[in-house]
């Protein structure tokens, strides 16, 4: 399989050209802009036998999207941070009409204040529309989850649209090296997009996404629900199929170094690596520390999780977004959720915010932390980790107001 | 496994430099990168950094460089500008310097206290050979003198790189190589 230098951008723009979608509409956002331009590059070379349409707003990328797929082709577009924010409504209305469009998102913090750098508040925010999350740790991932994103969102038991989520400069911005299927490979796998139970054709004007009285939405939401349900299996299926071709294991939860694990770090994103990496630390010193990492966000594996984590004493939740107002971060709250009723101590870890690095730094203290509960000398952790101490102090206004 | 830190000032080039790094680590000398460049608020003239990892192994780290093994600094003017350089590094951290003035090495081993700096005039040999005050692909052939990576392999990146004026940077690439010297 050909090796290919590709930032997470290129890589996302690689797997939309092996899906070969009929429509692209873009809007481009800063750290996603590759993604937009290159995609136009790619139709206007010829390498993407696509209609391009240049849209004013990420609330028209995805309304022409749900409309284009409706007519039966595969569509592509891409966002990031507010762009996604502002898809939001249409987000629903493509959940919610079961067209399942496959979006890569590049992760960036939500105002204010104002950023242009990574973290998870963008697409968190989004985590109860209606899509499918998965969440890369690498660039090669990039490409691979968002060709196997296109075989389970379309699977006609799931038909629910897919977000990849990939961490912006981290991984967006990162060049890394990526084993490249061929054009003819990849296409095998992807297969030809095929319209199910939907119909829209600009000959035969319509109205879609018309009111739905109170006696059926209940019952609309019900087969989403059993969407998400069998996404869990096809997933899977999907994951093995991509494995035996291609010969890269994906998951949905990756556990790393847990059999024995007393504690353990909780991770998602590109900050994973690290993680593993102060995990191969602490193994040489003979400390028993392990990783769980959650790819797949939704549907939430928590079946999978509370099997993984059931025998580690001692757990840390890294949370990129902060969970304002919540009892902890949001992965934090489902992992918890999940693992209810067992004997296992969770602790919410918040930081990475707005571009913050992750580093092998700061897993070492997260680690420390947690040893130091299984050891009885503490009882809580540092909850925002890598946090200034002077975080009162700044930015305070000295004029009368 | 050698984790490098790029210096420089927006408009020289350190970003692509980093990216380029990365695909003769990875495709011309078959081991593993992981570059991750810095974007703040870009402008011409700020200083500019970007992070590589390279190792003969896959590189689980995805996140910046705090202890280098290598920094490379694309201008002579960073610590003057207030950059400290030296953050993170030890007497064997390698610093390869871009400086046509000598008397910027002893500055810069008072600062950061590096036994060996890998001096070259990049910016002379870019303005030679390309034509434009733009030092990277010479500062990779400077860095190609510390061992991480051939001077092959990065001429084998700058011609994938640079398309019609490949020639001219992988030049650049060559004079300076051949200039670094060990101070």
């Amino acid at each position: 399989m050909p090796v290919k230098l590709f930032d997470g951008n290129s890589a996302a723009v690689e797997s939309i050209r092996l899906a070969r979608p009929g429509v692209i509409a873009a809007y481009p956002i800063t750290p996603q802009s590759g993604i937009a331009e290159h995609l136009a590059d790619e139709v206007a070379d010829g390498r993407i036998r696509a209609e391009y349409v240049r849209v004013e707003s990420e609330h028209t990328a995805m309304s022409v999207a749900v409309g284009a797929q409706l007519t039966g082709v595969r569509v592509a577009t891409a966002t990031a941070s507010v762009g996604l924010a502002l898809m939001h409504e249409v987000c629903g209305v493509a959940a919610g009409c079961r067209v399942p469009i496959v979006m890569p998102v590049v992760n960036r913090s939500l105002v204010a204040p104002w950023s242009l750098w990574c973290d998870h508040s963008d697409t968190m925010a989004e985590r109860d529309t209606g899509w499918l999350q998965f969440y890369c740790a690498t660039v090669q991932e990039v490409l691979d989850l968002t060709l196997s994103a296109y075989r389970i969102a379309e699977h006609e038991d799931v038909l629910t649209p897919a977000m990849v989520c990939l961490d912006g400069f981290f991984l967006s911005h990162s060049m890394q090296r990526v084993d490249t299927p061929p054009d003819e490979d990849a296409w095998d796998f992807v297969k030809p997009y095929v319209r199910r139970n939907m119909y829209l054709d600009p000959k035969d004007v319509m109205f879609i996404n018309a009111l739905c009285p109170t006696f059926e939405h209940t019952e609309m939401k019900y087969q989403q629900m059993v969407g998400f349900g069998n996404a869990a299996r096809v997933a899977k299926d999907v994951f093995a199929e991509f494995e035996q071709r291609f010969g890269r294991k994906l998951h949905t939860v990756e556990s790393y170094r847990l059999e024995d694990a007393e504690v353990a770090v909780v991770t998602i994103g590109s900050m994973s690596g690290a993680a593993k990496y102060v995990v191969n630390q602490l193994r040489d010193r003979g400390i028993r520390a392990g990783m769980l990492r959650i790819c797949m966000f939704r549907p939430f594996p928590a079946d999978e999780i509370r099997e993984a984590l059931k025998n580690v004493k001692v757990i840390g939740v890294v949370d990129r977004s902060s969970g304002l107002g919540a009892a902890q971060g949001p992965v934090c709250s489902e992992v918890k959720a999940a693992c209810y009723g067992g004997t296992t101590k969770i602790f919410s870890f918040i930081g990475g915010i707005a571009g913050r690095d992750i580093s092998d730094i700061s897993f070492r203290r997260i680690f420390g932390e947690l040893l130091e509960v299984k050891d009885g000398k503490r009882d809580s952790c540092t909850c925002w980790f890598d946090t200034r101490e002077d975080a009162m102090d700044i930015r305070e206004v000295e004029v009368p107001c | 496994m050698q984790k490098i830190k790029f210096y420089g000032v927006g408009g020289q080039g350190a970003v692509t430099a980093a990216k380029v790094l990365s695909i003769a680590v990875c495709l011309y000398q078959d081991e593993y990168a992981v570059t991750v460049p810095v974007y703040s608020h870009e402008r011409r003239g700020s200083p500019v950094y970007a992070h590589i990892i390279v190792d003969d192994q896959p590189v689980l780290l995805n996140c910046y460089v705090y202890e280098p093994d290598i920094i490379v600094v694309f201008d002579d003017n960073l610590l003057d500008m207030g950059v400290d350089v030296a953050e993170g590094c030890t007497e064997d951290t390698v610093l390869v310097l871009n400086t046509a003035r000598p008397e910027m090495v002893d500055k810069y081993r008072r600062a950061g206290g590096f036994r060996r700096i890998c001096v070259c005039d990049a910016t002379g040999a870019a303005v030679k050979n390309i034509g434009l005050n733009i030092p990277n692909s010479a500062m990779l052939g400077a860095l190609a003198r510390t061992g991480v990576v051939s001077i092959d392999a990065v001429c084998s990146a700058l011609r994938d790189s640079f398309g019609k004026v490949g020639e001219k940077n992988v030049d650049a690439a060559r004079d300076a190589y051949e200039d670094t010297i060990d101070a």
